[in-house]
């Protein structure tokens, strides 16, 4: 997804930041449907017996790894409300510096004032947008680990079908179970490119900024 | 943007500062008030966002940064107090005096560090230095929550959109011709102000007061008999209906 944001970089911020924020329930909806996944695989792998005991270890890495989706994206999702504020401190610091530099270009008598808070402006829009890309560095990283927390989960669907084919008579229902872990693991991993990929442009951004 | 000294006395003085030759031209040219005094200033309706590099620059020729404590916004409105966000930043602990009513929206426009002093619907009084000025009622005119400035000593009344005239072009500072001038003014306040009760409480309320200067937010200064002459005009005019 590109974002377009030529024309004004700090609008474009938020833009970025809603776009990641939007994911966010993609991301959610389908770790929450892994759990439960998991969690129904579990009983029909009870039922099962024997010939699922393997398939009703790999449930328990299902649930692990969609509970810790779960977490890490909500965690994102309650500090989306901080990425919004720094993106608008952001936008002000930016407004501040720009009418700043239009008081200094008015400046004819030079007054030192003017100088000083031209300074102070640069400052605070420096400091700001030190602040935002922090955050946005940590948040590439949370992304990366629900990443990888995503190739364990099609590595367990791949072993988790093999479980499922010595399932007997639950093998077709077992199966079905380890086609949605690959699925939902895919979506899952597109969303998370999408963020990724858009966080990617904020750095263009600011390189050229 | 022009700059002109409208009163100096013993104390303080008060500066006008509007007719901005470079403001964008779609924007309503407004004036801009600064009073200064030897330890403090203040700036009443500060302006629109679009003003506050040439305002900023404007007011550094009559007083340092620091002395700049005060800000004042007799309501809500953008050409009033939209620059708020930007006055945060260069003047942090400076205290904003403004009608409670609007305290939530006026934040909107961006306030962290300088302080809300909410003016209550009965009015109040700012200290600047070693004078006192009144905060007069002015609700419904035309904003609900509305105050208007008295200052006892210079006797000029800050009336906000009250008195207020559109006239293009670079218009004289002072009314000179009353007669002439009602037709800038007539539209702006049939329909800007919404109540006849309202005028007639707020006309009962500035008699009571010896004005020499009204100065609104918006195009000429009124000075000695003209403000009489407006008072007057004001109390027949049927608004709210245009």
């Amino acid at each position: 997804m590109t974002v377009h944001v030529e024309n004004n970089q700090e609008i474009g911020c938020f833009i970025i930041v809603a776009t990641v924020v939007a994911q966010l329930d993609i991301i959610l909806v389908e770790a929450k449907n892994l759990s439960l996944a998991a969690k129904n695989a579990r009983v029909v792998a009870i039922r099962a017996g024997e010939a699922a005991l393997g398939f009703k270890s790999i449930t328990n890495f299902i649930d692990e790894f969609s509970t810790k989706t779960i977490q890490t994206t909500q965690e994102i999702n309650q500090h989306s409300n901080l990425l919004f504020k720094l993106a608008l401190e952001q936008l002000r610091a930016s407004q501040f510096e720009h009418h700043i530099n239009r008081a200094n270009e008015l400046n004819d008598k030079n007054y030192i004032e003017i100088k000083r808070i031209k300074n102070e402006s640069t400052q605070i829009f420096r400091e700001s947008l030190t602040r935002f890309n922090s955050e946005m560095q940590a948040l590439t990283l949370q992304f990366e680990e629900i990443r990888q927390q995503m190739r364990a989960a099609e590595y367990i669907a791949v072993t988790s079908r093999v479980e499922a084919s010595q399932a007997g008579e639950y093998c077709d229902s077992l199966e079905s179970v380890s086609d949605y872990i690959a699925s939902a693991a895919l979506r899952i991993k597109s969303a998370i490119s999408i963020n990724l990929s858009t966080l990617s442009q904020l750095k263009r951004i600011k390189v050229s900024g | 943007m022009k700059s002109s000294v409208i009163y100096e006395g013993k104390h303080h003085k008060w500066v006008v500062f509007g007719r901005d030759e470079s403001k964008p031209e779609k924007i309503i040219d407004t004036n801009q008030y600064l009073i200064c005094t030897d330890t403090e200033s203040m700036l009443l309706d500060p302006g629109g966002i679009e003003l506050f590099s040439p305002m900023l620059t404007g007011i550094l020729g009559y007083t340092d940064l620091n002395k700049l404590t005060t800000l004042f916004a007799s309501h809500q409105d953008p050409d009033i107090i939209s620059s708020l966000g930007l006055w945060d930043k260069t003047i942090p602990k400076a205290k904003l005096y403004a009608p409670w009513l609007w305290e939530g929206f006026i934040r909107h426009f961006g306030m962290e560090n300088i302080e809300f002093m909410a003016v209550k619907d009965e009015g109040g009084e700012i200290k600047l230095g070693s004078n006192n000025f009144r905060l007069i009622p002015a609700h419904y005119l035309h904003s609900s929550g509305n105050f208007n400035v008295y200052d006892p000593e210079a006797k000029i009344l800050m009336s906000g959109d009250l008195g207020a005239s559109l006239e293009k072009g670079d218009v004289p500072m002072f009314v000179e011709d009353f007669g002439e001038h009602v037709a800038h003014m007539e539209y702006f306040h049939r329909r800007w102000m919404p109540s006849n009760r309202a005028k007639m409480n707020w006309i009962a309320r500035v008699k009571e007061l010896e004005i020499k200067m009204m100065a609104p937010q918006h195009g000429r200064i009124f000075k000695d008999e003209a403000v009489q002459e407006f008072l007057a005009w004001f109390e027949k005019l049927d608004v709210g209906c245009a």
